[in-house]
């Protein structure tokens, strides 16, 4: 009988396998906390294709919060943890991100850029896991849920710009001729929804809509073809490549600079002036959420400046790096507002109830915090979900971007109201 | 009218600089029989090279040029030494996969070295124009087109005449006959890397200087492997003139078509060519046909 | 396969058997016990990388009866993947169908796309098939991207799968249904082997044209070929659709295609145990890098270079995939039956 104790044998091994394997397996477990801090998830694109950007912000997250724990001792005395992972601009990645945030007891969590959070705003908003977005898309917080922005989106900046062209720019009759070139991601789409919603109420006509890759090396069709209809403005929401080159190609083609044209806030940066040339974007017109450089007389830019000095130099006078310093502020802010209402032990739990207060206290308890005049100042209005509305104007002068205008406020619009608007 | 003229200058130049990559992965193809899917890494990794050289141990190009050369033909012998020769003779599947590999390990070279992935060459070539009737034409791309050019006649003089040229293409036939006819088999693959990584470099050079160095420049590789397919994958002729074909194509296409189509139909042109291609005349235009027997 | 000493085969069944002998059924049913109980004790973190590697086995399986069984090869395999997620996603979001008929449409929808992009494979072969999938791949994702019906670039939402009254609305429940179409994608891979389609596929792969001159219908095959490999992934791309909560063409790029080809080679071509060994590796090794060594570098080194550690994940990846090609191109799957082979025969060599 040979078979059948072989059989009992290997009965007894496989059983005995999973006992002793079962609380080894259990330390993958969900983890304890240990200490008293305040966990915050930080997930930023730091390799993959846009690590141009996600290097500095995640530089940046990191510098404020140690300014913060080391320096102010942290919000209320609890020092900040701040977990970074790094999401590679991937869904699956994201995803995999969010869960162990949710895992490690994080209150909330950010990301920089709208497409990440766009991979996981669905799981954050069925778990009601609240999260902050730095460069925000309508299409994140449009039904508004759990989701907030820090700053004004890719359709606010398309809104503030051709608010500003049509009273300071515009001296024509009727409605001047606008071109859109998008991206071909939300960063594009955001302001193709805005000007779909709110053109003709502002008085414009949009007559061409055009499309392009980040990977595009000439759009000579493309303006050729808006050629021939005569805009008046030309509106890129797009990065700095294409907009660099799309530029380029119009001082060839000479539309510019007869025809003005306007950038969103993630084409107006130093890239841009790098990329095309300062001779060749010099009077190029852009919207920034923050401030477009270090030498602003603003109270943060002090400790902002000197840390990124001390400790990443080469992201001194970065755009992004401005963007996530206010966003770590912003995050101390909310945490200092939900431990001033709810206290520590609650939060401490990292659980649903934490999540309920951080939001409820935290974000929408914001009221007019001026992220040390970094950006525009942060302030929850029910049913808008963006907690920084305002923007400047910026123009490219001599080489380098400086600001025409102070803080202007940019409408909401409730894209949830119109059936073309996705779901 | 004018438009007219402008699409066809704008897709001639944009195509010449598809053909100058598609040089690059039909001389590897010519020569061993490889798919070098990590072409456009390598002409990444050259254009930051070339960056570094000129911009951060600031040397004027007349010297930093060459030494872009002489780095190419090291990233090529390397490429070959380590991760190819030890793969000779396997399936085709396996040496694709190799290419990709080095694909993703080039990547993570140029993010450890070069972290902040967007930068900007300094001008190379004067910012005027050249007018051709109503239509315009950077100088950037005259300069593609006459390199590319140049490359042609050079690569194809080289591998009809010259004894390394026919070895290669000896090679790519049949690696055992070659051997046992006392060809080097190891130093020909060798070689034929080493041009491939000058070309891509000599490729990077151009077009950075037309676009900036971004990540992007990979996917423009991926738009090459539509000109050689069109032209053929082992055909020099064929991709130079497969190159403006698609050019044209995306440049007309995008053109008149994006009206009446949704946005962005110019991205998609090359890839439909491609499995009209496929359906249509497989082996490319001037491609050759390979007959097996059993 | 290799058996112990004594045990006999009288007939071809017992030939042909994949469990042959009560001691490989007992490790079945104990293995399969170990795979359904012990992520009870998982955090949602590890269950989601659960999850994540279940659905791409699924995949994985799907491109190896493609590539590894019948030699097509393949490199767009996300995009068929993208197809029957967001079938599922807009029958179950626009049309309010239920899941299982989602499920299934998916992957019959994307067996049929498969199918009309697999035409070129009877002409062509070898890189001309490759660049003709790339080719696909990339024509379905500029489909989805500007489509009203798949939300364009905005993406779509996808409610929870759910199956008569029973919602999957957590990792764990997800998880069972996962592993559920694991366990029969497994099964149906192996056994597709054993038949004479699988055999018909293997002629294929080792020489077609001999294949069609000893009346093997090749037309038929690869076409059947293509189809089961996309159906496969139209089922993964469901699952992925119901796990994820929302869609986005990004999720889907040429970059995972050629994960998904190298995760079949390095797990071994034309095995089934392959494609689960290569997945299982690959997946854990991306997490490991990201979540744990990377940050461990970033905190204990902080003198290093900015660049080092976002680097260092592609470069270990890449170097993985070129030393396995040249250490062990069969992969993984022909390394463990080496290692069984020697625990069989140790301290006999021969």
């Amino acid at each position: 009988m040979k078979n059948k104790k072989l059989l009992i044998i290997n009965t007894i091994i496989c059983l005995a396998l999973l006992t002793i394997a079962m609380p080894v397996l259990s330390a993958c477990g969900p983890q304890e906390h240990t200490g008293q801090t305040l966990k915050v998830g930080i997930m930023t694109p730091t390799t993959g294709p846009a690590a141009e950007k996600g290097v500095p912000l995640r530089d940046a997250n990191m510098d404020c919060i140690q300014y913060i724990n080391d320096e102010l001792g942290g919000v209320n005395g609890y020092k900040i943890e701040a977990i970074n992972l790094d999401s590679q601009y991937k869904a699956d990645q994201a995803v995999a991100n969010i869960k162990k945030f949710t895992d490690d007891g994080c209150l909330f969590f950010t990301t920089s850029s709208s497409t990440e959070m766009g991979y996981v705003q669905e799981i954050a908003n069925r778990e009601g896991f609240p999260g902050l977005v730095a460069y925000s898309s309508p299409s994140n917080y449009h039904p508004p849920q759990h989701v907030y922005g820090q700053m004004p989106d890719y359709g606010d900046d398309w809104t503030a710009f051709t608010q500003y062209y049509l009273n300071n720019i515009w001296k024509g009759t009727g409605k001047p001729k606008m071109a859109l070139m998008l991206l071909n991601n939300p960063t594009g789409a955001g302001a193709k929804n805005a000007a779909r919603a709110l053109a003709d109420q502002l008085g414009v006509e949009i007559i061409a809509t055009l499309e392009h890759a980040s990977t595009t090396l000439s759009e000579m069709d493309a303006l050729t073809q808006i050629k021939t209809l005569n805009p008046d403005v030309i509106y890129i929401s797009s990065t700095p490549k294409p907009a660099a080159i799309i530029i380029k190609n119009a001082v060839d083609l000479g539309m510019y600079p007869k025809v003005t044209i306007g950038v969103c806030h993630a084409a107006m940066t130093k890239a841009l002036v790098d990329l095309g040339g300062a001779d060749v974007v010099n009077g190029v017109y852009g919207v920034f959420p923050t401030i477009v450089s270090w030498d602003e007389n603003v109270p943060g830019v002090a400790k902002m400046s000197e840390y990124a000095t001390k400790l990443h130099p080469k992201d001194v006078n970065n755009g992004d790096y401005v963007a996530a310093w206010a966003q770590s502020l912003v995050i101390a802010e909310i945490l200092k507002k939900a431990l001033d209402a709810v206290g520590y032990d609650v939060l401490a739990k990292g659980d649903k109830a934490a999540w309920e207060a951080i939001e409820k206290y935290g974000f929408q308890g914001l009221d007019g915090y001026d992220v040390g005049g970094l950006q525009s100042p942060v302030k929850y209005a029910a049913g808008d979900n963006r907690l920084g509305k305002s923007l400047r104007i910026n123009q490219v002068k001599d080489g380098k971007i400086t600001a025409i205008t102070g803080w202007v406020e940019a409408p909401l619009i409730k894209y949830e109201t119109f059936d073309w608007f996705g779901k | 009218m004018d438009q007219f003229g402008q699409y066809i200058i704008t897709g001639l130049s944009v195509g010449m600089v598809y053909a100058l990559i598609a040089l690059g992965f039909v001389l590897i193809w010519k020569s061993s029989s490889v798919a070098n899917l990590a072409l456009g890494q390598i002409v990444l990794l050259s254009s930051w090279f070339t960056y570094s050289m000129l911009v951060q141990v600031n040397l004027p190009s007349y010297i930093a040029l060459p030494i872009v050369v002489i780095f190419a033909v090291c990233l090529g012998w390397i490429i070959e030494r380590f991760a190819l020769r030890p793969l000779i003779a396997q399936p085709i599947l396996s040496l694709i996969a190799v290419t990709l590999g080095i694909g993703y390990f080039i990547e993570g070279i140029i993010t450890f070295i070069w972290p902040w992935s967007v930068d900007a060459l300094p001008r190379l070539f004067p910012r005027d124009v050249v007018h051709i009737g109503t239509a315009v034409i950077s100088q950037q791309y005259l300069w593609v087109i006459g390199i590319c050019l140049v490359i042609f006649v050079l690569l194809t003089l080289f591998f009809r005449y010259h004894k390394m040229g026919v070895a290669m293409r000896a090679t790519a036939d049949d690696q055992m006959a070659v051997q046992a006819c006392g060809i080097p088999v190891t130093r020909v693959f060798s070689t034929s890397w080493m041009l491939a990584c000058v070309v891509a470099a000599i490729g990077g050079v151009l077009i950075s200087s037309i676009g900036g160095i971004t990540h992007g420049l990979v996917d423009t590789g991926l738009k090459a492997f539509s000109v050689v397919i069109l032209g053929g994958l082992d055909s020099f002729v064929g991709a130079l003139i497969a190159g403006p074909i698609i050019g044209l194509a995306e440049s007309l296409g995008g053109g008149y078509l994006t009206p009446y189509m949704w946005g962005g139909v110019r991205d998609i042109i090359p890839f439909i060519i491609i499995i009209i291609v496929m359906v249509i005349k497989p082996y490319g235009l001037f491609g050759e046909k390979r007959i097996e027997r059993i | 396969m290799s058996l112990p000493c004594g045990i006999r085969n009288y007939n071809y069944a017992q030939d042909m058997a994949i469990f042959r002998t009560k001691t490989h059924w007992t490790l079945l049913v104990c293995f399969l016990i170990v795979v359904f109980t012990v992520p009870l004790y998982f955090s949602n973190y590890w269950l989601g990388v659960l999850n994540l590697i279940g659905t791409t086995i699924i995949a994985a399986l799907g491109l190896n009866i493609l590539v590894g069984y019948c030699g097509q090869l393949s490199i767009g395999h996300a995009g068929f993947i993208a197809v029957g997620a967001y079938t599922s996603a807009i029958l179950t979001n626009r049309f309010e169908m239920p899941f299982l008929v989602g499920i299934i449409s998916a992957g019959i929808v994307a067996g049929l796309v498969g199918i009309i992009f697999g035409l070129p494979s009877v002409r062509v072969k070898g890189f001309y098939l490759a660049i003709t999938t790339i080719a696909a791949q990339y024509i379905i994702i500029w489909v989805i991207n500007h489509w009203d019906l798949t939300g364009g670039f905005q993406g779509i939402s996808v409610p929870y799968a759910s199956i008569g009254g029973l919602v999957f609305d957590n990792d764990l429940k997800q998880f069972y249904l996962i592993m559920f179409f694991v366990v029969l994608a497994v099964f149906f891979a192996k056994n597709l082997s054993r038949t004479k389609v699988g055999r018909a596929f293997i002629a294929i792969r080792d020489n077609d044209l001999a294949a069609e001159v000893m009346g093997v219908n090749t037309l038929y095959y690869k076409l059947l070929a293509f189809f089961i490999g996309c159906f496969f992934a139209g089922i993964a791309g469901s699952l992925m659709a119901h796990t994820t909560y929302t869609l986005n063409a990004e999720q889907f790029s040429f970059t995972d295609s050629i994960l998904y080809i190298g995760m079949i080679i390095i797990g071994g071509l034309g095995t089934t145990l392959g494609p689960i060994l290569g997945v299982t590796f690959i997946r854990i090794l991306q997490q490991l890098l990201i979540v744990t060594i990377v940050p461990w570098l970033g905190n204990t080194f902080t003198s290093l270079p900015a660049g080092f550690a976002s680097g260092l994940a592609p470069m270990i990846f890449g170097l993985v995939i070129v030393l396995f090609l040249i250490l062990e191109p069969r992969g993984l799957a022909h390394r463990w039956a080496l290692f069984k082979a020697a625990y069989r025969l140790w301290p006999f060599s021969y």
